[in-house]
């Protein structure tokens, strides 16, 4: 089979569930809804085949590269999809949700795969762990993203007694505000154990642990750990959201600039 | 639209066609007893052999089946002498429909398409309970019954499938609306109704009913305040404590008749650090303001006033009518197939429907045999068909009250499954 023709399989079923998504949106009635997540599910399928012949490839975990760990990213956000549409029936934040799947899946079948030579110490279940949990945590902070841009739309909408379509199909803001808290909560969580885990598997492989990358992880802890505490001490409301926007801007300059030109550690190479 | 000399028709009189005049509509309304009445005088004199009356505030319309020529003077005349009315006044103002036409109408006002709230609910409960009257009267038989069932089915289907019925146009349902907008579900939230006037007892009785989880009543004359509390299950609350109140409420409606603002903004800020930032939305019904405008400024906090309530109605008014041409559609689908059978009931469509399907009976049993004694054994089927068919078919077509010759052949296409 040609490189990743299962990737860009997966990524047409994403496409057809932005589409579905996106009309039933906008129509607001009808079952047409229910066949977005069994597009996506079908899609997430599709994408592990694609990381698992892409592991194979590189004789190593997929997300060994930089393509690799970005589309292993997009999984993550499509089971985060699922999960926010299986368990809390919100069907309100999928066509917002689906193109950064798409986006992040594209992008990592695009990356080439540079023939990178066999990390040291880079295999193992520690690391596998370590690996996984930072990346779930960032689709867990991407999710907090998509989901604080459309509280703010939806409050200044509110502000603006602007009740037109949009108004009408975006979930309740104490709804939206909800899902955002839970989902930085289990970004917040994974990404702690990750932290621990990678610095207890790096002490037994590396010289030492002081990486550019395990200072930008503790940024990104602080902003997330600040953010949840302001929340309870009466900043609920658009300034949580503004706040989870900018730290979403600094897990993306942690994932990016840093990997690539900082961290000795985390280069991909 | 006929089934052999059955014929639909419907003569009414509407207020929002502008057909009739306001004081003309109350004298020609039905309370139930005078809807029966007039029923059976229309039924007495032999006009129709079915009717039903669907009476609602700005509609009174007579539906009937008829033989032959349809009586359109002869039920107006009736009604005019009855109520003691100007025939030419009467005739003058009236609307009449028939065949498909009348069962449209029908079908329209059940989904709220006639109504003067486009797609209001209520009118479907009207049309059901005009059946009812009907039915209580002996006025219904197979045609008009199915009828109205249809009608009120498609009515249903147009509500859950369109958004016809779904944007509020009210302003408490509006307000609620726009508070869940807010809040999520209102089952874990309180509102604080300032006033018990009209206005205030409507909104609070509207969030009761609507499961918000505390409701406060504060008025400036207790007595009034808690006699409205204890109407509708709610909590008074004292009126010089509303500033400290505040805190505990998610929702405030405004609805006093006190000259100045009754909710300022430093009371409001207050409240908002005791409530720890959590969202407060505020809903100002009241002429002159009782939340201070400046209110709207404060963090988290969303304000919404008369003025803005009345053009989110506008906007949700032309919401639902976006929706009519796909509430036709449906409303054209439904009454096709109640056309369809409506058109079946003639006894010469019913024999050949009878014979096909004895037909297909005959067909299948004869495949389980064997080829050769097929024509041997098709003779004999036919034989028996035939002799068991005879009798209850000459009858039929011998029947002369034609009434009762339509409710047969319902009963025939009912009892051999014809429809399906």
């Amino acid at each position: 089979m040609g490189p990743h023709v299962l990737g860009w399989l997966a990524v047409a079923c994403y496409c057809g569930a932005e589409a579905v998504a996106t009309v039933s949106l906008v129509r607001g009635r009808g079952t047409l809804y229910r066949l977005a997540p069994v597009l996506v599910a079908a899609g997430l399928v599709l994408h592990f085949m694609d990381l698992m012949q892409r592991a194979r490839a590189l004789h190593s975990v997929p997300y060994r590269t930089l393509g690799g760990s970005v589309s292993f990213f997009g999984w993550m956000l499509g089971i985060a999809y699922l999960f926010l549409l299986l368990r809390h029936r919100e069907r309100a934040t999928g066509p917002f949700l689906i193109p950064f799947i798409i986006l992040a899946t594209a992008v990592g079948l695009m990356l080439p795969d540079a023939a990178a030579a066999p990390g040291q110490g880079l295999h193992g279940s520690v690391f596998a762990l370590h690996v996984t949990l930072a990346i779930l945590a960032y689709a867990a902070f991407a999710l907090s993203f998509v989901l604080s841009v459309l509280y703010l739309v939806q409050s200044r909408q509110l502000r603006r007694r602007q009740t037109g379509l949009l108004f009408s199909r975006l979930p309740p803001l104490d709804v939206i505000a909800r899902l955002n808290r839970t989902s930085v909560t289990v970004g917040l969580a994974v990404l702690t154990f990750s932290l621990i885990l990678g610095i207890f598997w790096a002490e037994k492989v590396w010289p030492s642990i002081a990486d550019p990358k395990v200072v930008w992880a503790v940024i990104t802890l602080g902003v997330y750990g600040f953010l949840l505490w302001m929340d309870r001490r009466g900043w609920e409301g658009p300034r949580v959201a503004v706040l989870s926007i900018l730290g979403f801007g600094v897990v993306l300059f942690s994932y990016t600039v840093v990997n690539l030109y900082f961290s000795q550690a985390h280069s991909f190479r | 639209m006929s089934a052999g000399e059955a014929r639909l028709l419907l003569l009414g009189w509407s207020l929002r066609g502008g057909t009739s005049s306001l004081s003309l509509r109350e004298r020609i309304a039905f309370s139930a007893d005078e809807t029966k009445e007039a029923l059976n005088r229309i039924r007495d004199q032999g006009l129709v052999r079915e009717g039903v009356i669907v009476a609602t505030c700005h509609r009174s319309e007579i539906y009937g089946v008829a033989d032959g020529d349809a009586p359109r003077e002869q039920i107006a005349a009736l009604i005019s002498e009855w109520r003691g009315l100007d025939p030419a006044e009467l005739a003058g103002s009236s609307f009449y429909r028939e065949g498909a036409d009348a069962a449209r109408h029908l079908f329209r006002v059940a989904a709220g398409l006639d109504s003067m709230a486009l797609g209001e609910s209520e009118v479907l409960g009207q049309v059901r309970s005009a059946l009812r009257v009907a039915r209580e009267a002996n006025a219904t038989r197979a045609v008009l019954h199915r009828m109205f069932e249809s009608a009120v089915a498609a009515g249903k289907r147009v509500r859950t499938e369109t958004e016809i019925a779904r944007h509020p146009l009210s302003v408490p349902s509006i307000g609620m609306e726009l508070a869940r907008k807010v809040f999520g579900r209102m089952s874990e939230h309180t509102l604080l109704v300032l006033g018990a006037g009209e206005t205030s007892a409507l909104f609070a009785e509207q969030a009761v009913e609507a499961g918000v989880a505390r409701v406060l009543v504060a008025n400036r004359s207790p007595e009034k305040g808690e006699a409205l509390a204890s109407r509708i299950g709610a909590t008074a609350v004292d009126w010089n404590a509303v500033p400290v109140t505040l805190s505990e409420a998610d929702v405030v409606v405004g609805a006093t008749a006190s000259p100045e603002p009754v909710v300022r903004r430093a009371d409001v800020e207050a409240a908002m650090r005791a409530r720890r930032g959590r969202p407060m939305f505020f809903l100002d019904l009241a002429i002159p303001r009782d939340v201070e405008p400046s209110v709207a400024e404060v963090y988290n906090v969303y304000a919404y006033g008369l003025d803005d309530l009345e053009g989110v109605a506008a906007e949700n008014r032309r919401r639902r009518a976006r929706e009519i041409p796909v509430a036709e559609a449906i409303l054209e689908e439904e009454l096709a197939r109640f056309l369809n059978w409506f058109g079946n009931l003639a006894v010469v469509p019913t024999l050949s429907d009878l014979q096909g399907r004895l037909a297909s009976l005959r067909d299948a049993e004869l495949a389980r045999i064997p080829a050769e004694e097929r024509e041997r054994f098709r003779a004999f089927a036919d034989a028996i068909a035939n002799k068991l068919l005879h009798e209850p078919l000459r009858r039929l077509k011998a029947e002369p009250d034609a009434s009762r010759k339509l409710d047969r052949v319902e009963a025939i296409r009912h009892l051999f499954h014809l429809d399906e």
